[in-house]
């Protein structure tokens, strides 16, 4: 629970923190546009080397970006992978024969048999699967004794890795930008830009004040429910509840015994709330003004610039080359 | 001893890195045998984290916590992969603050025999314990067939201590169970505790912040103060400290009125009294 970092404002003095919230909402969907004009690796790669300067100009440490991509990575290697594998298009790199016959498959099953009991043991399991992974394949290559069944080839084509980087470039990018938003904002002043960058919905009766409570009440509660939570499972493995040593058929008893209480907290938590906002006369949709009020600086105005700049360079490179 | 902590130590990492520390170098031996133990110390002085130390709720950040021969520390999962700290909740029960965070069942009936049906009871049996022990709690049987969420405040707590209690732990742990009762529930469950405390001979630990409850009740007495066990002994002996305002405690009120009755009388009492009919009987003997 505790590498989720999306939502966690730390706080800075750099540029970014400078920055009106509208305006890098803003500068925000510039930046995701342009990743999805280029088309090309290296056009991408030439963005994500922006991105880096910008990361070190704003003084954001690489390793906390890290962490914040850590939850896509199976979805990074899923893309990669079925990338490399499926797009037959292009110059043909690599070719791998695999015979399948009945012992090599028996042989790849159990190794992977032993891979799932040993897994628990090793310190990178990602490493560890890369290399069983491996072993399978080579197994398949060159050793194949007893009934034949059949064969399948493994191709590498240039589209197809060029294609897995640039995709996997493309989620990194638009993963960075939007940590670095919260990275950077409150959550406060986040929803308070949104708020009137939604103003305009007005028109077809879409109330952006509505939406901005929802988002910032929301947003509020998840570390207190992570917490409730944290509380029911302590109390609930106080009476036997096992959350790591039970058995299978007992997980559904004990995910029943957490959601409940979850659910009832949860429920009473929000009637507290609208009763706590309607003794401070709250009234949904009323005028009303701010302590702190958004300040539009030159920075703003200078980075809106930039990514407007930016964009316009990317439909040059796409459409001139 | 049933349960020994060795120099240990609590810290809570928050994301940033930043850490607090809720315990520092706890030593300290509970027994299993006819303790009625009270735990005091203004909030956030580390006693919820202390009592979820007892049964390994949560594991020490350095030191050692013994609970019935099983050594707990830190990274305990890492070192025996065999060790199973489930049984220990059994021996040592634990009824928390807040009755929301573990009532979930359909019936009162469910609920209490949750507990003993996960250590491996029988159903019919665990029925035949939840019959008994929800009319040692002050329910009657009534109430099994009810919702728990249908309960007032007061119920509930009950409830909860009941499903605690249905596992028939050797030690009881309880975390502020009087607040939020009337003044006459509140006896009724403390004399409820003393019972079980006289007659079973089981060691009882209850986290209070009413003064007048540890002296009237406790054989021992703990005291919390920023994460540290300051004092650790006779509940007389702790109101005739000198520290006591240091700690955020003060005196039961029956100390209260012979303090000022010697004040205002002007007289030397010298043995405390543990009840109001005792304060009758020193005060009748001097004048």
């Amino acid at each position: 629970m505790k590498n989720i970092i999306i939502g966690q404002y730390i706080p800075g003095l750099s540029f970014l923190y400078k920055m009106d919230p509208r305006s890098k909402l803003i500068a925000l969907m510039l930046l995701m546009v342009s990743t999805f004009i280029l088309q090309n690796v290296f056009h991408i790669l030439v963005m994500l080397s922006l991105v880096l300067i910008m990361l070190k100009i704003g003084g954001i440490e690489i390793g906390r970006i890290a962490r914040g991509l850590r939850p896509i990575m199976i979805l990074l290697i899923f893309t990669f992978t079925f990338q490399i594998l499926f797009v037959k298009t292009g110059s043909l790199l690599y070719e791998l024969q695999l015979d399948f016959s009945v012992y090599n498959i028996l042989i790849a099953v159990g190794l992977f048999i032993v891979f799932l009991f040993t897994r628990k043991f090793m310190r990178f399991r990602l490493l560890y699967f890369l290399v069983i992974a491996a072993a399978i394949m080579t197994l398949f290559s060159l050793y194949s004794p007893g009934l034949y069944l059949g064969t399948r080839n493994i191709q590498i084509h240039t589209d197809g890795v060029s294609g897995a980087f640039f995709i996997m470039i493309r989620l990194i990018i638009i993963v960075t930008l939007s940590t670095v938003l919260t990275l950077t904002t409150k959550p406060t002043d986040l929803t308070l830009g949104l708020e009137q960058l939604l103003k305009p919905l007005s028109i077809i009766r879409i109330s952006s004040e509505e939406i901005a409570l929802i988002i910032s009440i929301s947003l509020r509660y998840i570390p207190t429910l992570l917490d409730e939570a944290n509380k029911i499972m302590l109390a609930q493995a106080s009476r036997g509840v096992d959350f790591n040593e039970g058995k299978l058929k007992d997980k559904v008893m004990q995910i029943i015994s957490l959601l409940v209480p979850m659910f009832i907290i949860s429920f009473k938590r929000s009637d507290e709330l609208a009763n706590a906002m309607e003794a401070r006369n709250f009234v949904p949709g009323e005028r009303r003004t701010r302590l702190h009020v958004l300040l539009w600086s030159r920075i703003d105005t200078i980075v809106i610039i930039v990514s407007a700049l930016f964009v316009a360079g990317s439909i040059w490179v796409v459409v001139v080359w | 001893m049933a349960i020994k902590f060795e120099r240990v130590n609590f810290e809570y990492i928050s994301a940033d890195g930043s850490s607090f520390k809720a315990l520092k170098d706890i030593n300290l031996e509970i027994s299993d045998k006819g303790e009625f133990i009270t735990l005091i110390g203004e909030t956030g002085s580390g006693k919820s984290t202390l009592v979820q130390h007892m049964n390994a709720l949560v594991k020490p950040s350095s030191g050692e916590v013994t609970v019935y021969g099983i050594k707990i520390y830190n990274d305990i999962k890492k070192k025996d992969r065999n060790v199973k700290l489930n049984p220990l909740r059994q021996k040592v029960g634990l009824v928390f603050q807040f009755p929301e965070y573990q009532l979930f069942e359909e019936t009162v009936l469910k609920d209490i025999i949750f507990g003993p049906k996960n250590f491996g009871v029988k159903e019919a049996e665990a029925i035949e314990r939840a019959k008994e022990i929800i009319k040692l709690v002050g329910l009657d049987e009534s109430y099994l067939k009810r919702s728990p969420f249908n309960l007032s405040g007061g119920e509930k707590k009950r409830v909860s201590i009941a499903g605690i209690l249905a596992m028939e732990p050797d030690i009881l742990v309880l975390d502020e169970p009087t607040s939020g009762l009337d003044p006459k529930g509140r006896d009724a469950l403390l004399e409820l505790f003393t019972s079980i405390h006289n007659e079973l001979d089981k060691t009882v630990i209850i986290i209070t912040h009413d003064m007048n409850t540890v002296y009237k009740y406790a054989s021992r007495v703990l005291v919390m103060s920023e994460g540290e066990l300051v004092f650790d002994g006779d509940p007389l002996k702790l109101f005739t400290k000198k520290n006591l305002i240091d700690w955020n405690l003060d005196l039961p009120e029956i100390i209260q009125i012979t303090r000022q009755l010697e004040d205002k009388l002007n007289i030397k009492i010298n043995k405390l009294p543990r009840n109001v009919d005792e304060l009758f009987n020193i005060v009748k003997g001097v004048l």
